[in-house]
């Protein structure tokens, strides 16, 4: 039977399983082409990472936020300035000292998303996730954009096939042109996420590793455990600071609000955090009250706070 | 299963971290100065898939090895098949360099002691040792470093003391040891006997790994007690045992610094890291020496 001969309601549902599996079929072929396993990246890099999660401003408000708490920029509301005693020799990240620079003149904090100069140092940060395979290079895009092509050509055929049929009939096409074209507009969107699929698993992965920090963060008091800070703004977002002694970043960011996925223009927030992971750290199963070799209780008051290694003591 | 290849007789001494939540932000920042990282594979048994992929992605960035300490592999009870297989299949996804377990017993008539136990030096845990470690090779594909334990008593009922109850087990298992130094600076000092002396009767070519770690004076049974906690910063003693190690040892070592709690600054663990490398270093050129001596 030919299919184009169905019935409208018949042909809609018809039409709708067929947009259904052509919007599946090519968001399994970006994920298959674009999946791989985890690269080797810096990690520890808070501005790195900021960026894979939320592009560009993000990377920016992290260094901010990782500045306030450091006493290098003061903050009076929403306006921020350097510090009377910061010295150039007091950063070595160059996005640091660029934002010093930035703020000898006060200003509102999100003035740095329109700084060119601050832009381009951020820039090589998308080279480096482009060639580790984390977000979109020009030869991922042109893919995408072929199979987005394709999927609007079947769609497009099919569809407007049927228009000329039903209209040679003089049958009303009007929700099946809605459907097509909700179709497109689908598929479009669909096609050109932010990151590829490998680097959406590998941030999960660095939230996974991270997560720790989720429990820990509302102990660390201002100053103290200034990288922690910086990578727990840079994982989990801005805006998840603003229940822990850190919410001035909310003043300081107001219009930081929750999305992951929407390029460097708009806000962040840890929405990508989602692969929940059991905290709590070390349960090496060991109990330390017996001589065991695997401890894992932390009740012990050490005393070796800062303590160095007592000399080596190797000789 | 796969294991990376460790490479044997080309690979330098390494020194690594055992790999806590709490230490990530460290951990990750200093790569450059932590060769390895040491993963305790029972908080990943269970743990959901996204927490054991997200080890894959620590796997790509540094060389990860795994610790078991649940399995109990020094027992005359055959080790649970299903912790076995648990632990195979982590080792599947993760692929670590090497895994490792304790020469101990955690379970005894279907119950869970939750702590590792030295048993009775007996003919029985040693052949009950080796019954198990080859069930552990052949069900995960590798066999597994074996550690030696600290303990507070000396196990009663034995037939053996610690050093030739260990022997034994490595002569009759396929698995090298990983020496924890501290447990046996922890024993020596409670028992009496010199760890320097320990260390030369254990067979040098078949000790693979070493653990540093820290711990404090307890009372026990009315007696002074050295406890290996992992909450304290690992003292002199112990350097100068890995010094002593690596001028023995002709294998390339991989040591680890294990620490459960009361965490320092990063800073702090990664100067005992670089007290380790000097301790090991001094060691390997004693052995050095020596062998030209030989030598000539």
């Amino acid at each position: 039977m030919n299919p184009f001969d169905l019935g409208g309601p018949e042909f809609l549902l018809l039409y709708f399983c067929f947009s259904l599996i052509v919007i599946l079929a090519i968001a399994i072929l970006r994920r298959r082409a674009e999946s791989g396993p985890a690269p080797k990246i810096d990690l520890g890099d808070p501005y790195l990472v900021a960026y894979l999660r939320g592009g560009e401003d993000e990377a920016l408000r992290v260094a901010v936020i990782s500045l306030v708490d450091r006493g290098l920029l003061a903050m009076d509301d929403q306006i921020i300035s350097r510090a009377d005693h910061v010295t150039s020799d007091m950063v070595k990240h160059p996005i640091e000292y660029e934002v010093l620079k930035k703020f000898g003149d006060p200003g509102e904090a999100p003035s740095i998303f329109k700084d060119d100069d601050l832009k381009s140092l951020i820039r090589p940060y998308r080279d480096k996730l482009e060639r580790a395979g984390l977000m979109p290079d020009a030869a991922v895009r042109r893919d995408r954009l072929m199979r987005l092509l394709l999927a609007l050509m079947a769609l497009g055929v099919v569809g407007v096939i049927k228009i000329v049929i039903g209209l040679s009939r003089e049958r009303p096409v009007g929700f099946l042109v809605v459907m097509m074209i909700a179709a497109m507009v689908i598929a479009l969107v669909s096609s050109f996420p932010r990151l590829t699929a490998r680097g959406k698993a590998t941030l999960a992965d660095i939230t996974n590793l991270y997560s720790g920090l989720r429990t820990r963060v509302n102990s660390f008091s201002p100053g103290s455990a200034s990288a922690e800070l910086a990578m727990f703004a840079a994982v989990f977002g801005v805006t998840a600071l603003a229940t822990t002694p850190f919410g001035y970043a909310q003043t300081l960011f107001p219009r930081a609000t929750s999305s992951s996925s929407c390029g460097s223009s708009c806000g962040s927030f840890d929405s990508s955090s989602s692969c929940g992971s059991s905290d709590g750290g070390s349960s090496c199963g060991g109990s330390s009250d017996g001589g065991s070799s695997c401890g894992g209780s932390s009740d012990g008051g050490s005393s070796c706070g800062g303590g160095g290694c007592g000399g080596c003591g190797s000789s | 299963m796969k294991f990376k290849s460790a490479g044997k007789n080309t690979i330098r001494d390494r020194v690594g971290l055992g790999w806590r939540r709490e230490l990530a932000v460290g951990i990750l920042s200093h790569l450059d100065r932590i060769d390895v990282v040491e993963v305790i594979a029972d908080d990943l048994f269970d743990a959901p898939r996204d927490e054991r992929r997200a080890l894959r992605t620590l796997a790509a960035q540094t060389t990860v090895v795994l610790h078991g300490v649940s399995l109990g592999m020094a027992s005359s009870v055959p080790v649970d098949a299903k912790l076995l297989e648990k632990t195979a299949r982590l080792c599947e996804e993760v692929e670590p360099e090497y895994w490792s377990e304790h020469l101990a017993f955690v379970r005894g008539g279907g119950v869970e002691i939750g702590h590792l136990t030295a048993p009775p030096r007996t003919d029985a845990t040693i052949e009950g040792a080796a019954a198990n470690l080859e069930r552990a090779r052949a069900v995960v594909g590798a066999a597994p470093l074996v550690e030696n334990i600290a303990t507070l008593i000396d196990p009663p009922g034995s037939d053996y003391d610690e050093i030739d109850w260990i022997n034994r087990i490595i002569d009759s298992s396929p698995g090298d040891l990983l020496l924890d130094l501290h447990n046996l600076h922890a024993n020596a000092t409670n028992f009496g006997y010199d760890a320097a002396e320990f260390l030369k009767r254990l067979p040098s070519e078949r000790i693979a790994a070493a653990h540093l770690a820290g711990g404090k004076w307890v009372e026990a049974l009315g007696e002074r007690r050295l406890l290996d906690d992992h909450l304290h910063d690992v003292p002199d003693a112990v350097y100068q045992l890995l010094t002593e190690l690596a001028a023995i040892v002709p294998n390339p070592l991989t040591v680890i610094l294990e620490r459960d709690g009361a965490y320092p600054p990063i800073e702090t663990l990664l100067r005992q890291l670089d007290c380790a490398r000097e301790a090991l270093a001094e060691g390997r050129s004693r052995q050095f020496e020596r062998m030209e001596k030989e030598a000539a």
